[in-house]
């Protein structure tokens, strides 16, 4: 290794400088959700008796221990967090490295900027260890936020760091992953789906230990196993933490040996060769630019409804009793059907936010088109401004709404399957209900991008204000008329006697001429470039 | 004669930055006309109004007899444009790309394009992350050439391609020239401007401050003389039209203008000038001219173009 690492902590240092902001949302995300889960354990459950019972209910639907392993003890708050962010804390520790890797290593070759850092006085590995170091510290530091969080908010120690562990530990394994990905990819995508497909093989082996019988020794195959096999709060047994740790090492090291392998800026598996010739005109290229989002939706909205479908008549029956959770949910419902259904309207809510997500990212990545210079281009054709701008448009109020519709089926399908007292039918209409708010939210993406794209930001703090109003100002007795700004709070409940479907009209309303006025703001202004 | 652009007295604005300061331009049809400055100085802002993508301030822009913001749809079906800085798709192909701005454009010339891709020595098969700098440019510059455009509009075409590159782009023009085409060439490489262009502008902070042939140019610039001469002489100060005055013993150097050449010539003669060279202003003088001693934009002229 003779001077092959010459410049690491120079590199290292400028990484971080870059990096500070990007990383900063993915720590305190994950540094705070368990913190938080943690605090809300106390109101979740009134007594030792309920927490059993969801225990009991989880343990009895293999379901459960397969989408978000098993829950061992629920009867401790660490126990409870465990169960509530283990699986999410590890994948979003583990794409962290990930990205962090992929971004220093093959994004920095695709873009250039590691040519002008390899001409430097930097020895032929430092780059590559620059990133996976940096990686590796990130990892440390989410294993020791959430750890320490915990700890200082009142956990034993040993079972809060073990958690900490399980997170972290993820996090470095993947770094090195993630660099042998790196070295594999044509380029940075490619590089980053292989390390993400590791990761769902990994989520896959896992889910199936936990829920297959004789199954257990599926765990000790790969990371996510080994992760989940620390067992916070029962076991706390450190051991698994040194396998993770090895897979990171001796990953990274065989990252380096392939580096010297393969040539600057192209990977060892080569490029896949497209066709010589193409048919897209606008409309088939809005399309195929949105193909891997439409996939990646639509999956996410009929897992989801799935999932919500199959909790529904779990989770309202453990949490009738529950005086906190009851005004949250339903203070004026009576019979068990109507409970359930108000639990299933808040899912339904949660399915159009999600919408309304879906919606904004589509109708933002236009803006994109224009930042990265390629609108520029298509627009030197013949195509006018509308032209340009109504593919998009079409597909960012379409996309959301199919999704939802999926969401909304599958959730009615499999709480129907698993014995809901709810009518499906009812099911289906509340999240048809939904429909003019995620539409809303979309909209206002829709004008900004058409008139003012610098205040595009709005549209996202719009829905997380929508977000927390909806959810949480009726318990914080929010005033009726701060309510109603919210299109997601105005939705109708279909199984009232008269529901009020005025509200939907105007949401719709207010969403046209949103519309309207983005895409004739679009054909007004200047192109931004940059 | 008509003219594929004419443009004058355009004004643009970015917030209190003025990127356009009264710009004249005409584009004769059929002539390869050089749109020469540094960075900053205000070309890609032009262009950008040419093709409707920025909305002019004040002044006329006329292209192809028809308003660019107005007539935009109709008029794209004329013209082709490549971009300074290509991006393509990632997920795209490069003859993906090349057809949809073809099929955009409203056709493309099929066997151009093969002939083309071959003189390029251009893989239309990879995907658009896939292509170097260089790569991108090409995809864009057969994407232009391949359709059928009246008006080329071209804004610095050959960064990153390598110099045997740049000799075929420069062969392409020739061709599309004979064809009967208008090119506009927005460039800073001063090279490339006086091989291929009929006539020049050369733009400074937002103003074309000077444009024609480059033997108009030439015409009212001065001639650079160096000569050896029998004794020494002092004569030549007093001359009229002479500068730039250097005499090194019996060496003299100096920059005349048309008016004083030939009192200058008959003061050399006099002298008995034994060696003389002249030579006629290139480009680069004539550029400096405008430009001072510096090639690059002022500060405060960075942040319209990249």
């Amino acid at each position: 290794m003779n001077g092959q690492l010459t410049g690491t902590g120079a590199l290292l240092r400028h990484a971080i400088r870059l990096d500070r902001w990007k990383l900063l949302p993915w720590l305190v995300i994950i540094g705070v959700f368990p913190l938080a889960s943690f605090a809300a354990y106390g109101s979740l459950f009134s007594s030792q008796l309920e927490a059993v019972a969801l225990q009991l209910s989880l343990g009895a639907n293999p379901a459960f221990s397969l989408l978000f392993g098993p829950a061992t003890d629920l009867t401790t708050a660490i126990g409870f967090v465990t169960w509530r962010v283990q699986m999410f804390g590890m994948f979003f520790a583990a794409l962290m490295a990930i990205f962090t890797v992929t971004r220093h290593t093959r994004a920095a070759e695709d873009t250039g900027q590691a040519e002008l850092l390899d001409s430097g006085v930097v020895g032929q590995h430092a780059r590559l260890a620059s990133a996976v170091v940096l990686a590796w510290l990130a990892s440390a530091l989410v294993g020791l936020l959430v750890g320490g969080s915990l700890a200082a908010g009142g956990a034993p120690p040993a079972s809060a760091f073990a958690l900490g562990a399980v997170l972290g530990g993820m996090g470095f394994a993947f770094a090195g992953i993630a660099a042998v990905t790196a070295q594999l990819g044509s380029a940075a995508r490619a590089a980053n789906t292989l390390a993400a497909a590791v990761l769902s093989a990994c989520y896959l082996l896992r889910g199936l230990g936990d829920t297959l019988d004789d199954g257990e020794w599926l765990l000790w195959t790969n990371p996510m196993g080994w992760a989940e096999a620390i067992r916070p709060a029962t076991e706390d047994d450190f051991r698994p933490l040194l396998l993770l740790v090895g897979t990171g090492l001796v990953s990274a090291a065989l990252a380096a040996w392939l580096s010297t392998r393969r040539d600057f800026g192209l990977g060892i598996i080569p490029g896949r060769a497209g066709p010589p010739r193409g048919k897209l005109g606008i409309w088939s290229l809005t399309t195929r630019l949105n193909r891997g989002p439409f996939w990646t939706w639509g999956v996410t909205f009929a897992a989801l409804g799935s999932i919500y479908g199959l909790v529904t008549t779990t989770m309202s029956s453990v949490f009738a009793d529950n005086p906190f959770v009851k005004q949250m949910l339903a203070a004026r419902a009576t019979s068990e059907e109507q409970l359930t259904f108000a639990f299933v309207e808040v899912l339904l809510l949660v399915l159009a936010i999600i919408g309304g997500v879906c919606g904004i990212q589509l109708a933002l990545r236009f803006y994109a088109e224009e930042e990265e210079r390629r609108a520029e281009w298509v627009l030197s054709g013949a195509l006018s401004r509308l032209g340009h701008f109504a593919p998009t448009v079409t597909v960012a109020l379409l996309a959301p709404g199919v999704g939802m519709v999926i969401g909304s089926l599958a959730l009615a399908a499999t709480a129907n399957a698993s014995g809901s007292p709810v009518d499906a039918r009812d099911i289906i209409l509340q999240g048809l209900a939904e429909l003019p708010a995620l539409w809303l939210a979309t909209a206002v993406a829709i004008a900004a991008v058409g008139l003012a794209p610098q205040l595009r930001a709005v549209a996202w703090l719009l829905l997380v204000y929508w977000l927390l109003l909806t959810m949480f100002g009726p318990i914080l007795k929010a005033p009726d008329w701060m309510l109603a700004t919210s299109p997601f709070h105005v939705v109708p409940n279909i199984m009232e006697a008269n529901p009020d479907f005025a509200p939907l009209w105007w949401t719709a309303v207010i969403a046209v001429v949103l519309v309207v006025s983005g895409l004739l703001g679009y054909r007004r202004r200047d192109l931004v470039w940059t | 004669m008509t003219a594929a652009v004419s443009i004058s007295g355009l004004v643009k604005t970015f917030g209190a930055f003025r990127a356009l300061d009264g710009l004249d331009l005409e584009v004769s049809e059929g002539e390869v006309h050089g749109f020469l400055g540094p960075n900053g100085a205000g070309k890609s802002t032009t262009l950008r109004i040419l093709l409707g993508l920025l909305r002019a301030n004040s002044g006329t822009v006329r292209l192809l007899g028809g308003d660019p913001w107005r007539d935009l749809v109709p008029l794209h079906r004329r013209i082709a444009y490549v971009p300074g800085d290509v991006s393509l798709w990632p997920g795209l192909t490069g003859g993906e790309a090349i057809d949809l701005l073809g099929r955009l454009r409203g056709g493309l010339d099929g066997k151009r394009r093969n002939r083309l891709l071959e003189t390029f020595e251009l893989d239309p098969t990879k995907r658009g992350q896939a292509y170097s700098k260089g790569n991108r440019q090409k995809v864009a510059i057969v994407a232009a050439l391949s359709s059928n455009a009246e008006l080329l509009i071209l804004d610095e075409p050959t960064a990153g391609l390598d110099p045997l590159m740049e000799a075929t782009f420069r062969e392409e023009i020739r061709r599309e020239r004979a064809q009967g085409r208008s090119v506009l060439l927005s460039s800073h490489i001063l090279a490339e401007v006086e091989a291929l262009s009929d006539r020049i502008s050369i733009i400074r902070k937002g103003k074309v401050v000077e444009t024609g042939s480059l033997d108009q140019m030439r015409g009212h610039a001065r001639t650079n003389i160096a000569a050896t001469l029998g004794d020494s002489s002092t004569q030549l100060t007093h001359l009229p039209g002479v500068e730039d005055l250097i005499i090194e013993g019996n060496r003299v150097r100096f920059s005349v203008d048309g008016g004083g050449l030939a009192a200058a010539m008959s003061v050399l003669a006099s002298h008995g000038v034994t060696a003389l060279t002249v030579s006629p202003p290139s480009l680069e003088d004539l550029f400096l001219r405008h430009y001072g001693e510096r090639l690059a934009p002022e500060t405060d002229d960075g942040g319209a173009s990249p």
